[in-house]
């Protein structure tokens, strides 16, 4: 995938000016409260570097980075480098925190799965044929060493979007004293208040028609997580883009979108991603769990 | 895992918090630009008085991280002529010196020797000590034909209530040194006649030597942002001089009752100064597009001289890259307690400091100007500035026995010049 690697700033509306570039095939935009726009150009640039970068080193689209070496290792161990096994680490304790829900090797099933809005769901032996190679339990994580068994496959794509505005926030704040808002395709994050000491006014998308409801952001992060552009229609049920992991099988029932506000892109991005997995049961996931969401059904 | 939902979700934020918290990628190599800024300034005094040309050249190194290098280099070159001190005569006036010269009858002399090219240098460096304070400091040095100067700075800000308000205080420190032509004359001794030829120095009274001062200031400044249109800035500064405050080339009349000069006496300026001010400012964007600000400034010093500047601006964007900015500034001050415009035959051994320097009388002045320029985000971006300068002075300091004779000279014209400055700033 080849992206313009260009960093442009628009002047806004209502004053200021916002910072874009596009990265991990969603648009990202970076707003500076009250400084120039060359201001806002220097710290855009900052924040794409930074989203690029993990772009380019967990990207399974690449065949020059540790994913790939990774994925095509048929079961010989890889060292890998220390931001990947801080991330392997993260998805370990991801997975038994969920009981099994959070698996950074569920990609597999996209295999049998190819949500292009048809009717084609797979069979249940299309499906018992790919789930030995999916399963965070059948990887061998010894840090900095993953041995994992030829076949399977990781993918950071679920939730490396949100890790990447955190991570892009942190480089920023240490750049700027301004008030700094990231946003790469609905997952945000921001730095603090505005400079006027008002949060943030951030338009959640839905499956909804009309103007996009708006959550006010004080601190913290946003993200988003739904199947508005990606299920399967088969006998009146829509399979989402869901996929559980232990079965191998969509989640039905579930809510259409959620937003999650919480301290960090990341943790609102597992959040919002664990409730989807809970299908029907996703509010009350989210209500046991103490999270600040919305849920679009 | 046997964990309730509760546990789980700090489980979750534990295991976040560990993950964005390690190892956070240097900030990646950043371009280090240099902002340039470039200007000249022509300034253009009535009546063929001071013309000068002045140009300036910054640049500014982002070094990322908040960091600034700053390098700034001015050269002024000053030409033309300056009133010397002395009242006008019925008589032509001749003054001594290595190039003596001469003022037509009814005129206000003007030294024109007033010629000189002087450079000016500062370099700086400012960085962030935390999220919260900025610590800078800078070291300038400036030459004269006659004159050098050295200096340095220290400032520090912290930042409060989310940024919203910054705190700073500063110190500067300046020393100079004056080795004037034949050196320094001695307050108010008599200036040697032109006829005089068998003066070495041709100049009179000087005792050959040189001279010195110091500066030290103080500035507290206090910045708000009231809310995201609007910003309040107030500084106070106390400004100690001590030293030679001389201007060696300045001399008095001692005039007649007819208000006629005997002969002329250099001036005398007590040792030191101490200057106070406060300077509040106001600044609010408007209509979501223009800039409008207002500021107020009161000096006062123990020479007597008081003074207060206002000052109003606003800048109108039109197009989309274009501004004008109309300017307007007052100012008013009241004269040195020493300030004479002349000393009746006698008052040079009575009084211990006098000066007729201009810049020391009661005069009120305003400056208007209008300036043009383009404002895109990102490219070489250029001004143009037109500026016009009024003073009006206040007659003061005339000598009592004298004053019906000194009245029928015109002892403080009105002086006006011209400014015109030109400017590109580009990131380079």
């Amino acid at each position: 995938m080849v992206a313009a690697r260009s960093v442009t700033v628009a002047a806004l509306p209502g004053g200021g000016h916002a910072g874009r570039f596009t990265a991990m095939a969603a648009p990202c935009e970076v707003l500076v409260d009250g400084v120039s726009a060359n201001a806002v150009r220097r710290l855009t640039r900052i924040v794409a570097r930074e989203v690029w970068r993990i772009e380019r080193h967990w990207s399974r689209y690449r065949d020059d980075n540790i994913v790939h070496r990774i994925n095509t290792a048929g079961g010989r161990p890889v060292t890998v480098d220390e931001e990947t096994a801080r991330f392997l680490d993260y998805a370990q304790q991801l997975h038994a925190i969920s009981d099994g829900r959070f698996d950074l090797s569920s990609g597999v099933l996209r295999r049998v799965w190819r949500f292009d809005g048809s009717d084609r769901v797979p069979t249940a032996e299309q499906i018992a044929e790919v789930l030995p190679l999916v399963g965070w339990h059948r990887v061998h994580w010894n840090p900095p060493v993953l041995t994992m068994p030829a076949g399977m496959e990781i993918d950071f794509g679920g939730i490396g979007k949100e890790y990447a505005v955190d991570r892009a926030l942190r480089l920023v704040v240490q750049q700027t004293k301004a008030p700094v808002l990231i946003n790469c395709g609905g997952d945000l994050a921001v730095s603090g208040a505005r400079a006027d000491g008002s949060a943030w006014q951030v338009g959640v998308e839905t499956p909804e028609p009309g103007p996009a409801p708006v959550i006010g952001l004080p601190a913290g992060a946003i993200a988003s997580s739904g199947d508005t552009h990606r299920f399967l229609l088969k006998d009146g049920v829509r399979y989402p883009h869901v996929l559980d992991p232990r079965t191998g099988q969509a989640v039905l029932g579930g809510p259409r979108t959620i937003s999650v506000r919480a301290a960090s892109c990341t943790e609102a991005g597992v959040l919002a991603t664990l409730a989807l997995l809970h299908g029907a049961q996703a509010q009350e996931y989210l209500h046991d769990s103490a999270a600040d969401a919305r849920v679009w059904w | 895992m046997q964990l309730t939902p509760e546990e789980k979700r700090r489980a979750l934020a534990a295991a976040t918090l560990t993950l964005l918290g390690g190892g956070l990628p240097s900030a990646q190599a950043e371009d280090k630009t240099w902002d340039i800024d470039t200007a000249v300034m022509v300034y253009a005094e009535s009546d063929n008085r001071v013309q000068a040309v002045e140009p300036v050249l910054k640049g500014t190194l982002n070094l990322g991280a908040e960091r600034y290098f700053t390098a700034k280099l001015v050269v002024d070159t000053l030409t033309g002529a300056s009133p010397n001190g002395a009242t006008p005569a019925s008589t032509p006036q001749t003054f001594a010196g290595p190039s003596p010269y001469t003022a037509d009858p009814n005129e206000t002399p003007l030294d024109d020797r007033f010629r000189d090219t002087r450079f000016q240098g500062v370099v700086d460096y400012q960085f962030p000590l935390s999220d919260m304070d900025t610590l800078g400091f800078g070291v300038n040095a400036g030459t004269e034909y006659d004159f050098v100067s050295l200096g340095a700075n220290l400032r520090y800000a912290r930042d409060l209530f989310q940024h919203n308000t910054t705190l700073s205080a500063g110190l500067n420190f300046e020393s100079d040194s004056i080795d004037p032509v034949g050196g320094i004359p001695i307050p108010l001794a008599v200036m040697r006649p032109a006829s005089d030829s068998d003066d070495d120095d041709m100049n009179g009274w000087r005792d050959g030597s040189s001279d010195s001062k110091t500066v030290t200031d103080v500035v507290l400044g206090w910045t708000q942002v009231i809310d995201p249109k609007s910003l309040f800035q107030m500084n106070y500064s106390l400004s100690r001089s001590s030293g030679y405050q001389n201007d060696p080339y300045k001399v008095l009349s001692v005039v007649g009752t007819d208000g006629e000069p005997l002969r002329y006496v250099y001036e005398a300026r007590p040792d030191s100064r101490s200057k106070n001010a406060l300077f509040m400012s106001y600044k609010r964007f408007v209509f979501g597009r223009d800039v409008t600000e207002i500021s107020y400034r009161y000096m006062t010093d123990d020479w007597g001289i008081n003074s207060h500047t206002v000052d109003l601006s606003y800048r109108w964007y039109f197009g989309s890259a274009h501004y004008l900015e109309p300017h307007l500034r007052w100012y008013s001050q009241t004269a040195a307690d020493f300030y004479h415009v002349a000393l009746d035959d006698g008052e040079e051994s009575l009084v211990s400091e006098a000066s007729a320097d201009t810049r020391l009388a009661e005069f009120d002045a305003v400056t208007a100007g209008i300036k043009i320029g383009s404002a895109v985000p990102g490219r070489g971006n250029w001004s143009l500035r037109l500026e016009y300068y009024q003073q009006s002075p206040k007659l003061s300091g005339v000598p009592t026995q004298a004053a019906d004779g000194l009245s029928k000279f015109d002892l403080q014209p009105e002086l006006s010049a011209v400014m015109l400055t030109m400017g590109y700033r580009f990131t380079w």
